[in-house]
């Protein structure tokens, strides 16, 4: 296998994929990225057994042939190598050599039979939308995710398309995001939850521009974004019918200047409880209260002028839930819907929205 | 265990009367003793110049007077120790987060893993004992051992101001002849049975037979020999977690009446359920503690789900716990009542998933609940700004009735 290109070349995919490479690995060839040169075109796949990506460069002077190489190291080399230099990559023997400039290295391999891939995911499902809404459904819920938590299905997100409407879902059990955007062509996507790993790994390849195909099969999926190839593994497991805990018409809304609540939230949480975040609401017509008050008896206390017709009520809740919630709505104003002190509260746009949070109350 | 545990005791010397001497220094050098000052009241602590007459903490104020006519007491202020004892504990995190607090003015330290990163434990204890006299003006003794049991034989060696190390190799030779009322758990009484065998030093207890020890001891018998020999594998429990919360009352007269009863175990589920609310948690386990006048101590619980910190639900389970043990001794006196609350969880986060239990409560909630749901925090906000007693419940009144006998 042999291969020459400039540097900022084989940078780029190498970049791409590291972020799946891992620092400590139970198997060593996890710590290495298998280098591909097959008709001209070098691809570099990184996996750690969950996730795979795969990013693909044209390249000249190349020679086909497979070989993994610590990517760690690979990318820290070609990273430190002069602005556009000249890479030329040779296998020699059991070893890769690299060359830029007037700098050599010798890098050990192991064999390219001994690298686990996924190649076919036979999908059953498929379809293209922007990469701009792609990234729009992960951010918009990705903070819900559960982190290890036991209910293993809730490490990861929900996706599901019902002809029109292609929707991600996340929640730890104490909060649930919701965000759904409109399908130009209609498609049926039957409920798949995509891993932590790969959502992050994911939202952090789509970009502003262009398209990204998205392939869904039994046990993967797979995105497609130019010249990246991701695939991940799927939770096996139900996620929770997210519908029945949504509340349908809260008897009391409050509309508020999304920025203004936002910072009065965030000025109180300087004094609540640093491990448990909870603050009070307490609710009159027009008046929004917010309290906090932690161990050493410290406490804060904004008013904020919003709009409520209803009784008054006192309801507590994390703080940081209803942060999240807060920035990730797209809008100046926001409308909270509450039952009573013990029900979710509905954050969205006033009147509802593409995205909508569902936030628990603590009871404090 | 390791070989390599390496723990500390700190002890604060005189701690409650330091603390005086230091916020009002004219009371120096004077027999000083802080603690209740009515009939029943008992010495909480004891300055070093008035224990040479024999005045010790935990005995009868009556008794302190009489050893010293001349003593100066002065009443406890446990807000002002709990300030000072947190400014101690946070010299105490600057080492290590393996802290196991007694009380207020006494911890065990598992430095085990702080020793390459702050020295040798001499110096770990010379610099915790110059930071908390940095902080507070205070002394602190500390001892330092292979386990719990010989760091706080040896805090107390070279108190007051003392700095103590026990090296593993010591171990033996210091517990040969340290007297046996020294091991925690022998008291005066065990302490006269076991002379009656002939054995005054640990190192006599050590040697002592299944046969001598078992009437004393019981099944403790072997445990007891092993600590006898400075042996001691208890872990050091930081206590991150809360165990407990409660609030207890020593009565200046014994009380009889159900009335006058009822009326302090209200106040006291009160106080208790204010400090939970205070620390942010709520209960699962109501426990009263009852001594009797015969100085019998019993205890009743009740577990239950889901956890609360509602004052109204917490009095409830204790006065029925008070009265279940009422009906089966109508007629004793009661010197002490408690009520302590355990099995805490932080503020419940309520589950979206669990939407189905949190129905069934609303349903179910007594109308009284949403009302105290409201009245609790206000009144621990009067009491945070004016003081606990600042604003009481009515039922923890005493009525028109005439009082107790």
């Amino acid at each position: 296998m042999k291969l020459n290109c400039e540097r900022e070349q084989i940078l780029s995919p190498l970049q791409a994929v590291i972020g799946v490479v891992e620092r400590r690995q139970t198997m060593p060839i996890l710590a290495n990225v298998l280098l591909s040169v097959r008709d001209g075109r070098l691809s570099v796949t990184a996996t750690d057994l969950e996730v795979e990506l795969v990013a693909a460069v044209t390249v000249s002077g190349a020679e086909s042939g497979e070989i993994t190489v610590p990517g760690r190291k690979l990318l820290d080399i070609i990273k430190a190598l002069p602005d556009r230099v000249e890479v030329k990559l040779s296998l020699e023997g059991d070893k890769i050599i690299v060359r830029g400039g007037k700098s050599r290295f010798t890098l050990s391999t192991l064999s390219a039979t001994e690298f686990p891939t996924v190649d076919e995911i036979n999908p059953t499902a498929s379809f293209e939308l922007l990469q701009v809404d792609l990234k729009r459904l992960l951010e918009k819920t990705q903070f819900s995710m559960a982190q290890q938590d036991v209910r293993y299905y809730l490490n990861g997100m929900l996706l599901e398309a019902d002809g029109k409407l292609l929707r991600t879902v996340a929640t730890d059990g104490h909060r649930l995001a919701l965000c759904e955007l409109e399908l130009k062509t209609p498609s049926t996507l039957n409920q798949v939850i995509v891993p932590r790993k790969g959502v992050l790994e994911l939202s952090r390849l789509v970009g502003q521009e262009g398209s990204v195909l998205i392939e869904v099969g039994s046990n993967h999926i797979r995105a497609t974004i130019g010249d990246i190839r991701f695939t991940s593994k799927l939770i096996d497991g139900r996620f929770p019918e997210y519908g029945r805990v949504i509340p349908n018409k809260p008897p009391r809304t409050v509309k508020a200047d999304r920025d203004l609540l936002r910072h009065a939230l965030q000025r109180t949480a300087i004094l609540s409880n640093e491990k448990y975040r909870g603050i009070k609401l307490a609710l009159r017509a027009n008046v929004l209260t917010i309290m906090a008050h932690n161990p050493e008896q410290e406490e804060a206390e904004e008013e904020v002028e919003v709009g409520y017709e209803g009784d008054s009520m006192e309801v507590g809740f994390n703080v940081n839930y209803l942060l999240d919630a807060l920035g990730a709505i797209d809008g100046a104003e926001v409308e909270l819907g509450l039952t009573d002190s013990n029900s979710s509260c509905l954050v969205s746009l006033p009147g509802g929205g593409a995205a909508r949070y569902v936030v628990m109350p603590m009871r404090l | 265990m390791s070989r390599s545990r390496c723990i500390l005791h700190v002890d604060m010397d005189a701690f409650y009367a330091s603390v005086e001497v230091r916020d009002n220094p004219s009371l120096a050098g004077l027999p000083l003793v802080v603690g209740g000052m009515g009939g029943r009241g008992v010495v909480a602590a004891a300055s070093y110049e008035v224990r040479r007459f024999g005045v010790h903490s935990a005995m009868p104020m009556s008794e302190a007077k009489r050893r010293c006519p001349q003593l100066v007491c002065v009443a406890p202020r446990m807000a002002r120790y709990r300030q000072v004892s947190e400014l101690v504990f946070s010299v105490f995190e600057q080492f290590t987060p393996q802290i196991e607090g007694l009380s207020l003015d006494e911890a065990y330290l598992d430095i085990s893993a702080s020793l390459n990163l702050f020295g040798s434990p001499r110096t770990i204890g010379e610099q915790i004992k110059k930071r908390i006299y940095e902080a507070t003006g205070l002394c602190a003794s500390v001892g330092a051992g292979p386990n719990k049991l010989v760091a706080k034989i040896a805090s107390d060696m070279d108190k007051p101001n003392g700095l103590r190390i026990i090296e593993d190799s010591q171990v033996a030779a210091i517990f040969r002849a340290l007297p046996v009322y020294r091991l925690h758990g022998i008291g005066k009484k065990t302490a006269a049975q076991l002379e009656a065998l002939g054995i005054a030093t640990c190192g006599d207890l050590s040697q002592a037979t299944d046969a001598q020890l078992k009437p004393v001891f019981g099944r403790y018998a072997s445990a007891i020999r092993a600590r006898a020999r400075g042996q001691d594998d208890r872990a050091v429990v930081s206590d991150w977690e809360e165990k407990q919360v409660s609030a207890e009352e020593t009565f200046a007269v014994d009380l009889h009446r159900p009335e006058a009863l009822r009326r302090e175990i209200v106040g006291l589920a009160d106080r208790a359920a204010s400090r939970l609310r205070h620390k942010a948690l709520v209960t699962c386990c109501v426990t009263v503690k009852i001594r009797t006048a015969d100085f019998q101590t019993l205890t009743r619980s009740h577990t239950f789900a889901p956890p609360t910190d509602d004052t109204r639900q917490i009095t409830q389970i204790a006065q029925h716990l008070l009265q279940s043990w009422r009906a089966l001794v109508p007629d004793d006196k009661v010197r002490l009542l408690g009520v302590s609350l355990r099995d805490l969880a932080p503020a419940t986060q309520l589950d979206l998933f669990a939407s189905a239990a949190i129905e069934s409560s609303v349903h179910t909630q007594p109308n009284g609940q949403q009302a105290t749901k409201r009245l609790d925090p206000l009144l621990d906000g009067i009491r945070g700004r004016f003081g606990a007693g600042a604003v009481t419940r009515a039922s923890a009144l005493p009525t028109k009735t005439p009082p107790d006998p």
